[in-house]
């Protein structure tokens, strides 16, 4: 009895050791693997908000010929910190999917990602509208890939009832306050949506600032210091937030709201105005059988940016591990074909981004309308890309949710912002010179 | 015993020590070392404590760490709570291995899920509110998760109800384990149902409590992630009023590329919990020696 213990402790213990052995041999190797020279990563996001993206993935990586792409979707969590580690361990993908504004440009900064310049035909990377965020240095860095203008919505039955003219969306910001009581006193929440994740104050004040400068680079400037939110100017957007609560505009389950759930209450008629975005112009247009109109923010501002309309695109690079960058660029321009943005329309009910796509193929004339405003004519970009990802985190996000939780003022999320913004350049020195020399590039 | 008899079983127990101690002494060791460093993808420049002198000068930081702390008001609710369900249950209340399943539900669902359909119901017009409304208490109808004001409470109240199942299963482990002639002698005495709870029961009981307290603290310190990331919006809100120590860890390196940030944190943690560990262990020690006695 006793033998046959000793025994079976002996085996587990070489057993244990085997496996020990085999598990630290096997972590010991770096998991490298040869690839053909043709073979090409793509990490990719977006069928997060646009359903049916990944069908599109799947068959344009089929049908194309000149290389093996095999496509990964990534976690939205995750999107830049797993690009950026994989590229400081010299193991980025082939192509990256890239936000705008800083959400690549730390990237590029960092020397992760290729300039598109040169690799991709210039004609092609400027139908694509990568917008001006993408720029750095004269170099751009992005091809677009889906536009997102950045709209407010209104709903046109609501508008009938409280006596407003539907076709009409108010464009100054008196018009806009006055239509809002006429709501008001109907009995309606005249603007809004959900605020309790936080994205809503980030598109207000996106929406806001624009109003505020007269180029993306003296919004950048917010942050270097040669401007500060402390100044009235500059954290207008949510002096105007604080009106519209202390004047009981908000509708009141706006707090304990999500973004999207937010903006169904717009398209479901209990709340009248509100931000929303134009990917999901054609669902709620068709599900209202186009009582949704589109309209730019009313008008507070006297920039040079203020009353345009705000037009942003997801788009995607080339990193500095391509294997062959040109076969990458062969591909993003592969993306660009007639064919491509097609059948990017046809799987996902959107639009490519790309000023030569032929938009008869729209039906609804609400999107039609919406498009020919956002998309064809004057735009501009989306100025709340340029903000840096601790301020957005610990400012820009509270101070929206504060102001319309009744909480602080304006002018406090205007004080809380400059205290963000000075803590961004202490944890961030490195960083504070390329965003001087991107505000040059941006003015 | 020759030497090498001596030596074999830490020969056999070598590999799996070095493996183990590559999983997680290795990334330990970095985690140090990135704390002393301005990190930008996997590395940078030696900054020695400056990280940390960012972090201890930083509102942000002290009030994570202060509804950290609030959230220790929680355990002796939970602990008074789970007691006081558990002793009912050992009192065999009719269809009691019933309750005993039904409370240690929410333990064994996943805190995301719960998380979630705790945020529905207490949303401002959700079915807490309704409820409430019609009864007639409107003035009890408040915006729960949307306000500042009461946000980390429902967080709160959502930890107790979750983590205290595991309380209760824990004491009713321990009290069907006590010698029941005491409880029985109690009663012959003429003690009440309160005394013998009280004088006998509870006094037996002292250490599976101190054990629940202390796991209670580790976690209301280091593992209420899942609870503040769902009901806070991902981000601790509103404004910053569920903020709590890991999700400004998870915010410096996944939203803020400050990885060397997210490290000196990291080890702050570290060595509170680790301080908070030491005693748990000692009274394990403790509990093994007076079930051996």
């Amino acid at each position: 009895m006793t033998k046959t213990t000793d025994l079976s402790r002996r085996r587990l213990m070489q057993a244990s050791a085997a496996l020990g052995a085999g598990a630290l041999a096997g972590s010991a190797f770096p998991a490298w693997r040869a690839r053909a020279a043709e073979e090409m990563t793509m990490w990719w996001w977006g069928e997060q908000e646009l359903p049916g993206l990944q069908g599109y993935v799947d068959e344009v990586v089929k049908k194309y010929g000149a290389a093996t792409v095999k496509p990964m979707l990534q976690d939205t969590a995750v999107v830049i910190s797993q690009f950026q580690t994989a590229a400081a361990a010299g193991n980025a993908p082939d192509i990256q999917f890239l936000w705008n504004g800083i959400y690549h440009m730390e990237s590029v900064w960092l020397g992760y990602v290729q300039a598109l310049d040169g690799l991709v035909k210039d004609d092609v990377l400027k139908a694509s509208q990568p917008t001006l965020l993408s720029n750095y240095d004269g170099h751009t860095y992005r091809m677009g890939w889906y536009p997102l203008p950045m709209i407010w919505i209104y709903n046109k039955d609501m508008f009938e009832k409280a006596g407003l003219d539907p076709e009409k969306a108010p464009e100054t910001w008196d018009a806009f306050l006055a239509a809002c009581e006429k709501l008001k006193s109907a009995g309606m929440s005249p603007v809004g949506g959900g605020i309790q994740d936080g994205y809503w104050g980030e598109w207000f004040f996106g929406h806001g600032l624009a109003q505020c400068v007269d180029s993306p680079g003296q919004a950048v400037e917010l942050f270097t210091g040669e401007r500060s939110f402390e100044d009235p100017a500059y954290h207008a957007p949510w002096v105007k937030l604080e009106e519209l609560k202390k004047a009981g505009f908000l509708n009141p389950e706006m707090s304990s709201t999500e973004l999207y759930p937010g903006i169904d209450l717009i398209v479901a008629g209990k709340v009248a105005m509100g931000e929303s975005i134009g990917s999901r112009m054609p669902a709620d247009s068709k599900k209202t059988n186009g009582k949704i109109g589109a309209m730019v923010m009313p008008v507070f501002g006297k920039s040079k940016l203020a009353g345009k309309p705000i037009f942003d695109t997801q788009g995607i690079g080339i990193s500095k591990d391509a294997k062959d960058p040109k076969a990458a660029a062969a591909f993003l321009e592969f993306l660009q074909a007639p064919e491509q943005l097609k059948l990017l329309h046809e799987k996902t009910g959107w639009l490519p981004s790309n000023n030569t796509f032929d938009t008869s193929v729209i039906q609804d004339a609400a999107v039609v309308s919406m498009w020919k405003r956002w998309g064809q004519g004057e735009n501009i970009p989306y100025v709340a890309n340029v903000v840096p990802g601790q301020w957005y985190e610990q400012a820009l996000l509270p101070a929206g949710q504060q102001v319309v939780a009744g909480k602080i003022t304006g002018a406090e999320a205007g004080a809380l912002a400059a205290k963000v913004a000075k803590e961004w350049r202490d944890f961030n020195p490195d960083m504070v010179d390329h965003y001087k020399k991107w505000a040059k590039d941006l003015g | 015993m020759d030497q090498t008899s001596r030596l074999k079983p830490y020969l056999y127990v070598a590999p799996l020590v070095a493996l183990l101690l590559f999983v997680f002494g290795y990334p330990l060791v970095q985690i140090f070392e990135y704390s002393f460093k301005q990190i930008r993808g996997i590395d940078g420049p030696w900054i020695g404590f400056r990280n940390y002198e960012l972090i201890f000068g930083q509102d942000l930081f002290w009030e994570a760490v202060r509804h950290n702390l609030m959230l220790l008001i929680a355990i002796p609710i939970m602990i008074a709570w789970s007691l006081l369900v558990a002793i009912l249950l050992y009192d065999r209340l009719k269809g009691w291995k019933v309750y005993r399943i039904v409370i240690f539900v929410p333990y064994i669902l996943a805190v995301p899920i719960i998380a979630a359909i705790m945020k529905k119901m207490f949303q401002f017009n959700g079915p807490v509110n309704e409820a409430l409304r019609w009864l007639g208490a409107d003035f009890l109808a408040l915006d729960w998760i949307g306000s500042s004001d009461y946000a980390l409470w429902t967080v709160m109240l959502l930890i107790i109800w979750r983590e205290a199942a595991l309380g209760i299963v824990l004491f009713l482990a321990r009290l069907l384990n006590l010698d029941e002639s005491l409880t029985e002698a109690a009663k012959l005495d003429g003690a009440n149902w309160w005394q013998r709870v009280w004088y006998v029961i509870l006094p037996q009981m002292r250490v599976v409590i101190e054990f629940y307290a202390v796991i209670s603290v580790i976690t209301m310190l280091s593992s209420v992630f899942a609870y503040v990331y769902i009901m806070g919006g991902g981000r601790g809100g509103p404004g910053t009023s569920t903020m709590v120590v890991e999700l400004y860890i998870f915010g410096a390196i996944v939203r803020q590329s400050l990885p060397g940030i997210a490290s000196a944190v990291s080890v702050l943690l570290f060595l509170v919990s680790l301080l908070l560990i030491v005693p748990l262990f000692a009274m394990r020690r403790r509990a093994n020696e007076e079930e051996t006695a």
